[in-house]
């Protein structure tokens, strides 16, 4: 049997002219098929919508109350736990040192000066290299390349800005 | 700005009892999605709330040029088919027993006569048995269809389908649906005709 175009008519949910109408329904008395698409067409529509049990915002309350405490907990402990390590850390990396100190303090205070001399005279001389590279690169690179290199480090600069930014803001609706 | 917009921009201000607002006023729609998808009340009323759940969590993603309860029931849908696809689940007639044995009924809403009123339920039982045999999805865009007069179009936007594909799950669902629809006619047909062989009288 040919169930077009009635089965079309059905599935689109189609307005349909009076004569239209009156095509479908002669169809339908002897179609079983269509005949089955418009009454699950009807029952569809006319199925009810379930209702949940009273109370029910109440519950969503207390489930939601019940989460920020838990994340609240998972945050204090992860928060914990890192301070721990981090104190634990310090400690490991320190120990040598303060073991040192208390052996023998007038040794570790010449070895402290001595390095921080070191430290004082490389930096001085890192910068006296740094002002003279400064210095002589001007001769050697055109205007453009400046023009260049100084787009480069400002591009960097806003993306490292909008990164921070980013990560920095809290969502909204999210629990803090 | 209407009311269910202020409500929205309070609650992404991280207002709760705004929040709450939205919870009573679309509770029913998320929860009948959740029971049509998933056929169990009490499964129901966990996906529902986990749908808020969801919903209060991720409200900063919202996009208020979108209709709330499509962005809300679009949630609940996705949640169902994921749970649908992770296990199967038994289904069960419209009224069933909760863990303290006390029944679950959808609510009467326009009752004429208690003739009327079981034949509607009868209806009830049926779509709710056939909406089972469906595919996740397809079941999502049937609901979504007939429950709440969604368009093509908006169901394709809730369920991140195309319009074409929302279409064509849509007939063939339907024409599933007409199928199971003549099978249980036929079963009613032979299970009538057997008793009234066993009957009796004969």
């Amino acid at each position: 049997m040919n169930h077009q175009p009635f089965e079309t008519w059905l599935l689109d949910d189609k307005v349909l002219t009076p004569t239209e109408k009156r095509e479908l329904n002669s169809h339908l008395r002897d179609c079983r098929t269509c005949s089955a698409l418009a009454e699950t067409g009807l029952a569809l529509r006319s199925a009810r919508v379930a209702s949940p049990a009273p109370g029910f915002a109440l519950r969503f309350q207390h489930k939601l109350a019940a989460q920020k405490l838990a994340e609240q907990r998972r945050r204090l402990w992860g928060l914990i736990v890192l301070i721990l390590s981090g104190v634990g850390l310090v400690g490991w990396a320190l120990a040598p040192v303060l073991i040192s100190i208390a052996s023998s303090p007038v040794e570790w205070l010449i070895s402290v000066t001595g390095l921080f001399l070191f430290v004082f005279t490389s930096l001085q001389a890192f910068g006296e290299i740094v002002t003279v590279v400064l210095r002589m690169l001007p001769d050697f690179l055109p205007p453009y390349m400046w023009m260049v290199i100084l787009s480069g480090l400002a591009g960097m600069g806003l993306l490292w800005a909008v990164s921070i930014w980013r990560l920095a803001r809290r969502p909204q609706g999210v629990p803090a | 700005m209407n009311e269910e917009q202020t409500w929205v921009a309070q609650a992404q201000q991280g207002d709760d009892e705004a929040f709450t607002k939205l919870v009573e006023t679309y509770q029913t729609p998320v929860f009948n999605l959740c029971y049509r998808m998933l056929g169990e009340p009490e499964l129901a009323e966990d996906a529902a709330q986990e749908t808020f759940l969801r919903a209060y969590q991720h409200l900063h993603r919202y996009d208020q040029k979108r209709p709330f309860p499509t962005w809300l029931l679009s949630i609940a849908a996705h949640y169902c088919i994921d749970r649908l696809r992770r296990r199967k689940f038994s289904m069960f007639s419209m009224d069933v027993e909760d863990e303290d044995g006390n029944s679950f009924e959808i609510p009467d809403m326009d009752a004429p006569s208690p003739e009327g009123e079981a034949i509607t339920g009868q209806t009830n039982e049926r779509v709710q048995a056939m909406l089972k045999d469906l595919d996740a999805t397809d079941r999502a865009a049937i609901i979504m269809r007939y429950w709440y007069d969604y368009s093509e179009k908006e169901i394709a936007e809730s369920l991140n389908l195309t319009v074409s594909a929302v279409k064509s799950r849509l007939h063939r669902a339907r024409k599933e649906l007409a199928g199971l629809w003549v099978e249980q006619e036929d079963d009613l047909l032979a299970e009538m005709e057997r008793r009234h062989h066993e009957s009796p009288a004969f």
